[in-house]
């Protein structure tokens, strides 16, 4: 028995030739689409990762991991504590046992570890106010980072080898070497001691080696520990500054005994190296620290173990809800360029089916057995398809460096499968021995099954874009196909429904030319009428259309949406933040901001977060921001941001307490009592003012965004005074004028922050994929009508040859086919768009596009009305060509060949 | 003696050229009286569709002229052909070529909708014509609802629509039982009679031969005496 059924090449070699122009299309949409599709995902791969460099980059504190370890015990034999002269070594050792827990992959996204010694900060006692002091030691590799010792000499030891100190001996000196700013601050010089104490007045005995200066000083090691190198405000509470010492190998054991066990705290510090960094070692990274430091209890046992720590998760998480939204619209569009391709195949099979089944049916009859056919035709198209997809994903590997395999599946096995299938089925029906039943009852219960099952498949369909759409908004895309592929679903759905019309549509516009006078009306109405139920070319056209009509107005919100998200975030054309330290200013960079030219509007603002609003049952720590209300709803209302009228009302004095407005958790109505932080006499303890002297407030409006703030209380300058900390400025000219005053404080301009926003990798990788896709999806559409008009060629130009024998004169054939092609070109240019749109509507929300373009709420969904249009035209134009085209074609051919070759 | 309705002097038509070339009709003569009902008789192959196109004006002879109605066919542009087929010369087919979506009535109807005849006037006319063919109680049924015999008759009255001199018939019952066949050859013979169009129809049945008042033969593209 032959396994095989026999296979007749020449028969395999003359279609393949007779038919090379419906292949090659084959060969181009197999071949395009895979390569979308294949290196759609490596691309977006490659954004996550940058998303996640730059998110690193811009947080090297937050997402370095540190491992803390406690010390062991240096008690001696006679109850003293033991100097270790290999202190350093040890401390080192750390290092490389910390380094040892992490896998090879980790290690490698790291930079090397720098171990840390630091004390706690001691209070200078030089009669200078809020002076602080700490100790450090710095080692990565062998040593520290260089320095060039400016005078005196490194910190030595104070005494050599492993002497046993007692416990109550005077303070036990440690040598410390001061950086150039330090000593000048301190005025000091080698060999002075450092007055120093802690908390509970304890003295200690620090010496002064010498004066250093780093050799590189933007060596990542000295971020660790920045007050080594320079004084640094702030660390110790509001207005103090704090300086270092730098210990050496040498000194350390000094350092260890001159502080008790707490006081002193070795770390190891993993620095992210973001240029070897990926989104999916990152992540790694992250969930690998977190189990280390689940592993490792808590920090208050007293054992020597490694504790581990990190913030690049939550560095992470933000990205990480960008990178999933990327990945979910990404995985939407390229689902939709799959499901237009793969009815486009079905179209390119269809057409092919119809050209060969005379020869197939003819071959059939003379013995060929159906698996031999359905082989034949596998054959061809793994020729022209596995070639086709292995191009596509070649390029893709050469283009993004990796090929997604998976997502080319759809496509490659529809460009292989599709062709055989349709062919075998032809075949099997033209010589099935089952002829229309002549009883009329019998024929009617066979179209009643037909319509039956017709009827279950849209059905089917219906229901899968409801269950598909439905969790999509239920639960966004993630990581299942199903919630992906609901656009393209509910496009298929809609499309079958309106297929189910066409009939009843064209039926009726055919009665009503019937009663028109215009005989080409008639004819094309009633060709149209004659082709109004194939399914395919209306699917294929309304379904590409939608789609593409989809994937623009995705891009054209997310272009909207990020322009928006810069007007919320910066509140004007630019803005600037004053320094701390120069608030007092702030009137007068607030006149000279006004006085540039090409500023229109200029408002100072003072934006704080130190307060306490009580209602009468709930207390909260808003953001309170007191504005000149009048001048800053002119700045508004000169903007795009919504307009707050409830800022006219701010002005006029309100019996129950100061009219303010208020956003987020507080809401218009309600009567607050505002507690002002009292910081002059608590300090960093941060009491507030106590229930004699709180402010009373009534929330008369909603306050407008300001700067993506959650709950924010805004009241007019003129009820209470405050520190203006904030300049907001509008006009061609402010970006200028706010850069003029950047030294400052922290300039913020719209143009610039809109930039940044729409260069960011994964905005401008989808907003690219949007337009692809768009782009693929209209060409596949064109392609599509195309491929339909040319499988009713033959049928159509039959039908015109016939009218013409009645007298229709040749150039009005074109005008009749043209009617033909005209219902699904209508019926795509007109619900195509308006389904898109629909869509888009339907799915901003789960597709998290605030995500994307860094609003605090969904965008409104923009139309590029004048695109679609565009698209329609387009595919207008497709028609017209395609009817010249068979004109043209058909012109050739004498009408008496025509009909002779019909013969229907 | 009345002029002919149908002159065909010294029609030549060739297909293909060198060795492959087929003379599908050679130095073809002949003329037809009006209100004549002429078969056209050959084997398979012997030219009879050739022939047809060309008086027709579907395809144009390598030389030769046909005149129909004294109307030079050969001679005539796009344009005049079209008039010619609107006016003189209507043509059924083997394969009926009726349009599918519309009812018998508005087929009949279609070359009156082309010359832009009054709605009411052309209405009259088709429900006329169903009459002529029999088939008056079928005017709003599709082609597909109607046999072949039916449809073919349909054909019969959509090609007397616009009152042509000249009827051309491509075997007509070609893919018709023989009885069927035979009354739609008696149909076409009825309506010689009656509406004086001059009919030439193409057959290899001795049968429908019968039934024409003379009978013209072909073979190898060249009439036999
Ligand atoms: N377009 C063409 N190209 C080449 N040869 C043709 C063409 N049309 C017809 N022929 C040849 O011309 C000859 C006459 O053909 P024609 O169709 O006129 O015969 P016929 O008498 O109508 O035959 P049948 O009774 O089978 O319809 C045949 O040999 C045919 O093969
Ligand atoms: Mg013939």
């Amino acid at each position: 028995m032959r396994l095989l059924p026999a296979l007749h090449w020449p028969s395999i070699r003359g279609r393949a030739r007779a038919d090379a122009g419906p292949l090659l299309l084959v060969v181009l949409v197999v071949a395009a689409v895979s390569l979308l599709a294949a290196a759609v995902p490596p691309l977006l791969r490659g954004t996550a990762d940058d998303a996640a460099r730059e998110a690193v980059r811009e947080h090297p504190d937050e997402s370095a991991v540190r491992v803390d370890a406690r010390w062991e015990d240096d008690y001696g034999p006679s109850g003293g504590r033991v100097r270790n002269d290999r202190l350093a070594r040890d401390v080192e050792d750390l290092g490389g046992q910390a380094e040892a827990t992490l896998d090879a992959g980790l290690r490698d996204a790291l930079q090397p570890p720098v171990t840390t010694v630091t004390s706690i900060s001691l209070v200078l006692t030089d009669g200078s106010v809020q002076r602080h002091f700490q100790l450090d030691y710095l080692r990565s590799g062998a040593d520290g980072p260089a320095v060039t010792w400016l005078a005196g000499r490194a910190p030595g030891a104070t005494r050599e080898g492993n002497p046993e100190i007692p416990l109550n001996g005077s303070p036990w000196e440690v040598q410390v070497g001061l950086s150039e700013t330090a000593a000048a601050a301190l005025k000091m010089r080698p060999g002075d001691h450092i007055p120093l104490e802690d908390e509970q007045r304890n003295k200690y005995n620090v010496k002064v080696s010498g004066v250093f200066r780093p050799v590189d000083p933007r060596d990542p090691a000295w971020r660790l520990v920045p007050s080594a190198l320079r004084p640094v405000a702030g660390l110790d509470g509001a207005g103090t500054t704090r300086l270092g010492g730098l210990l050496s190998a040498s000194s350390l054991p000094d350092a260890r005994l001159a502080f008790l066990q707490d006081q002193l705290r070795r770390t190891v510090w993993f620095s992210a190296e973001p240029d070897r960094l990926t989104w999916e070692s990152a992540q790694r990274l992250a969930a690998t620290v977190a189990t280390l430091k689940a592993e490792s209890g808590t920090s208050a046992e007293r054992d020597t173990s490694l504790k581990w720590q990190t913030q690049l998760d939550g560095v992470l998480r933000e990205v990480q809800a960008q990178v999933d939204a990327a990945y979910g619209q990404a995985s939407v569009l390229l689902i939709a360029v799959l499901a237009g391709a793969v009815l486009v195949l079905l179209l390119a099979a269809d057409l092919l089916m119809r050209r060969r089944s005379p020869a197939l049916i003819a071959a059939r009859q003379r013995g060929a057995s159906l698996p031999g056919i359905a082989g034949e035709l596998l054959i061809e198209s793994l020729v022209v398809a596995v070639p086709a997809a292995a191009l596509g994903i070649a390029v893709a590997f050469a283009v993004a460096g990796d090929a997604a395999l998976p997502w080319v599946v759809p496509v490659a096995s529809c460009g292989i499968l599709a062709g055989p299938a349709f062919g075998t089925v032809a075949a099997a029906r033209g010589t099935r021995d089952r002829r229309t039943p002549a009883n009329r009852a019998a024929r009617l219960f066979a179209q009643r099954t037909a319509q039956l099952r017709r009827a279950a498949l849209d059905a089917a369909v219906v229901l899968a874009a409801v269950g598909a759409i439905v969790s999509l908004r239920q639960r966004g895309v993630g990581d299942s196909a199903l919630p992906a592929a609901a656009p393209a679903l509910a496009v298929i759905a809609a499309t079958l429904l309106l297929v189910r019309l066409m009939p009843v549509v064209t039926g009726v516009a055919l009665r009503q030319s019937l009663r028109s006078r215009r005989p080409l009306a008639v004819f094309g109405a009633a060709q149209a009428a004659a082709t109004a139920s194939r399914v395919l070319p209306l699917l294929v056209l309304t379904t590409t259309t939608a789609l593409a009509s989809f994937a623009v107005t995705l891009s054209a919100t997310t272009g909207s949406g990020l322009a928006d998200g810069a007007w919320r975030t910066v509140g004007a054309d630019a803005r600037l933040d004053v320094a701390p330290d120069e608030t007092g200013s702030t009137a007068a960079l607030a006149a000279k901001i006004a006085a540039a030219p090409g500023v229109t509007h200029v408002v100072a603002g003072d934006i704080s977060g130190g307060v306490r609003v009580v209602t009468n049952d709930t207390s909260l720590t808003p953001n309170l921001v007191i504005v000149d209300a009048a001048a800053f709803h002119r700045l508004l209302a000169s903007t795009p941001l919504p307009d707050a009228p409830g800022l006219d009302q701010l002005g006029k004095g309100g019996r129950d307490g100061i009219p303010v407005l208020v956003r987020g958790s507080l809401h218009p109505g309600l009567s607050l009592r505002l507690y002002l932080e009292d910081d002059q006499d608590s300090g960093a303890s941060g009491g507030y003012s106590t229930a004699e002297n709180a402010i009373k407030l009534t929330a008369v409006g909603a306050a407008p965004a300001i700067d993506g703030m959650d709950d924010v209380v805004v009241i007019d300058a003129a009820a209470l005074p405050g520190t203006p900390d904030t300049i907001w400025a509008t006009g061609p000219g402010a970006a200028r004028a706010i850069d003029a005053v950047a030294a400052s404080g922290h300039p913020v301009v719209r143009d610039a922050v809109l930039a940044a926003r729409r260069s960011a990798p994964l905005t401008a990788g989808l907003r690219a994929l949007d337009l692809a896709a768009a782009g693929t999806l209209l060409a596949l559409g064109m392609l599509g009508f195309a491929l339909g008009a040319a499988a009713g060629a033959p049928a159509r130009w039959r039908t015109l040859a016939r009218l013409r024998t009645l007298g229709l004169r040749t150039r009005d054939t074109r005008r009749v086919a043209a009617g033909e092609l005209l219902p699904p070109v209508l019926v795509a240019a007109v619900s195509g768009p308006l389904l898109g749109v629909l869509l888009v509507r339907l799915t901003l929300g789960p597709l998290s596009l605030r995500l994307i373009t860094a609003q605090s709420a969904d965008p409104p969904a923009v139309v590029p009305w004048w695109l679609l249009g565009v698209a329609s035209i387009v595919l207008l134009l497709t028609l017209v060509a395609v009817v010249v085209a068979e004109a043209a074609v058909r012109r050739r051919r004498g009408l008496g060949d025509v009909l002779r070759a019909g013969g229907d | 003696m009345t002029a002919p309705l149908l002159t065909v002097r010294g029609v030549h038509r060739t297909f293909g050229s060198g060795a492959a070339a087929v003379h599908a009709l050679r130095d073809i003569s002949f003329e037809v009286e009006p209100g004549t009902m002429v078969a056209l008789v050959g084997r398979s192959g012997s030219g009879k569709t050739t022939l047809l196109n060309v008086i027709g004006g579907l395809d144009r002879p390598d030389s030769g002229e046909v005149t129909v109605d004294g109307v030079e066919v050969t001679g005539l542009d796009e344009d005049g052909l079209s008039r010619l087929r609107r006016e003189r010369v209507s043509y059924v087919f083997q394969n009926f070529g009726l349009i599918p979506v519309l009812s018998a009535a508005e087929n009949v109807g279609v070359p009156l909708r082309l010359a832009r005849a009054e709605p009411k006037e052309r209405e009259h006319r088709v429900e006329l014509l169903l009459e002529l063919v029999g088939l008056a109680d079928h005017a709003r049924q599709r082609p597909g609802e109607l046999s072949g015999g039916q449809q073919q008759r349909v054909a019969i009255a959509r090609a007397l629509a616009a009152s042509p001199r000249l009827l051309i018939a491509d075997e007509p019952t070609g893919q018709l039982d023989a009885e069927t066949g035979l009354s739609v050859m008696a149909l076409i013979r009825g309506i010689v009679e009656s509406e004086g169009v001059t009919a030439l129809v193409s057959t290899h049945d001795p049968v429908m031969m019968a039934l024409a008042d003379r009978v013209v033969r072909i073979a190898d593209g060249q009439l036999l005496p």
